[in-house]
């Protein structure tokens, strides 16, 4: 009895020069625990905040297909209401209001490796300049429709962001892989993707740190509408 | 003589059995310990606290965004199941109104900056990132040396030089921009000393305005590709 006694307190002991012994290797693993705490404490607002703006953005859409089915019954009661309802159609579809489809490309880019002698800088990090970069040449060889990760660009839209973090209008950042969607005339576009005059910043980095650029043109690529805020508070007509 | 009974050992296999199963526990705590700290750290790879802040920062203000356009667009569904006599064409007419200023088909006007960058061999990518810069900082309308900018007006290097639509724009580049004009300001007053510190660059300037007339405007371009859902 007295033995088994024994080896329990052995137990015990062992458990708490476990304990003990985690906590010492964690507090010197980790740099002072307040710190990831804080740390944490940031997270945890970041996720907070995303989600909070994922809410709105759904909502933004419940709101603007409501709308819409209210003016299709005002429409059908009116004939002016229906021209200036076409009308309207048109210019939403045109300002990225409208989920489109057609054919296009798809452009993956991806992060690199971090080079021996980068320094600790991020080229090998997909950046905001490369996604506007890739955007415009899109635009340039005259896609109709641009998403990139699933968000819709607008005639408003701006491109921000930094250290692999890629910020488009009111959205939450996106970061690597990001895939951007077009819609137009795929060989134009794929051709100019193909160019190794175009995109330098990308090409350069692709050989330095091995970034990831890859395309390919669809048949048929589908783009959802623009979920956030279009708003221009100080335009008048003039 | 009797000899007191010596007390059972406990077999040397129960006593093998203890000593494994502590140093399994102990090894089980400690990795449990290790592994979630570790786990913490994980995701927080190559985000510094300080890019954390900025992106709260973003975030905050892009959902007071958000959230403004969702109070616009309360009011309007309001307004249009209300049933009144000419809602529906009055919010029709509106949002044409202003979806033709956000894609550039109108002449507008308002407050904002007018920057002028004089330099030799700016390029396009230049450009580009200037207009980012404003648009980044909610400009509603742009306007270089006379030529109507929205996002998807391609802004290319040619052997003529920097092209806006498929038009030269050349130096010095005459960029107005309509938007809220505090906010542009600091937006303009950062490129001016970055560009100042360009060699390429003679003057980089701006000035603030109340009322900015952007007379410019781009031909509406029907879809050829691309059919709605």
């Amino acid at each position: 009895m007295s033995r088994l006694a024994g080896v329990g307190v052995v137990a015990v002991v062992a458990l708490l020069v476990g304990f003990i012994l985690a906590d010492q290797v964690r507090s010197q693993l980790l740099t002072p625990s307040n710190q990831v705490a804080r740390y944490q404490a940031l997270v945890r607002s970041v996720q907070d905040l995303e989600a909070s703006n994922a809410g709105s953005r759904r909502q933004i859409a419940d709101l603007r297909a409501q709308i819409d089915a209210l003016e299709s019954d005002a429409a059908a009661r009116s004939a002016t209401t229906q021209a200036l309802r076409s009308q309207v159609s048109d210019l939403r579809a045109h300002a990225g209001l409208v989920a489109m489809h057609g054919p296009g490309v798809e452009v993956l880019l991806r992060n690199g490796v971090p080079g021996a002698n980068s320094g600790g800088g991020t080229g090998y990090l997909v950046n905001f300049q490369d996604v506007q970069d890739v955007v415009n040449l899109l635009f340039a060889q005259g896609a109709e429709a641009v998403a990139v990760n699933g968000r819709r660009i607008t005639p408003l839209s701006s491109f921000s962001g930094s250290e692999g973090q890629i910020v488009i209008d009111q959205g939450p950042p996106v970061t690597s892989p990001v895939k951007l969607d077009a819609i137009g005339d795929r060989n134009r576009m794929v051709a100019a993707l193909d160019d190794p005059s175009a995109l330098p910043g990308v090409r350069a980095r692709q050989v330095q740190f091995q970034l990831h650029l890859t395309f390919e043109g669809l048949p048929d690529v589908s783009l959802p509408a623009y979920d956030s805020s279009l708003q221009i508070p100080n335009v008048a007509a003039s | 003589m009797s000899r007191r009974p010596r007390p059972r050992r406990a077999p040397l296999r129960v006593r093998g059995l203890s000593v494994w199963l502590i140093a399994l526990l102990v090894a089980f705590v400690a990795t449990v310990q290790i592994r979630s700290q570790a786990e913490v750290e994980r995701s927080l790879v190559g985000v510094d606290a300080t890019s954390l802040a900025f992106l709260i920062d973003d975030l905050h203000s892009a959902n007071d965004t958000l959230a403004s356009e969702k109070a616009d667009l309360t009011r309007l569904r309001a307004s249009l199941q209300s049933g009144q006599t000419g809602a529906a064409d009055q919010a029709l007419t509106d949002e044409a109104q202003r979806l033709r200023a956000i894609e550039g088909l109108v002449p507008v006007q308002g407050p904002g900056v007018v920057m002028q960058i004089d330099a030799r061999g700016l390029t396009a990518l230049d450009l580009e990132d200037a207009l980012n810069n404003f648009m980044a900082a909610h400009a509603e309308a742009i306007d270089v040396n006379d030529h109507r900018v929205v996002t998807g007006v391609a802004v290319e290097q040619t052997s003529e030089g920097v092209t806006v639509g498929g038009a030269v724009v050349a130096a010095p580049w005459t960029i107005s921009v309509i938007g809220d004009s505090a906010r542009l300001a600091q937006v303009a007053e950062l490129m001016s000393q970055q560009l100042r510190a360009d060699r390429r660059v003679r003057t980089a300037t701006y000035r603030t305005a109340t009322d900015i007339v952007i007379s410019s405007v781009l031909s509406e371009k029907p879809f050829v590709y691309a059919i709605p859902s």
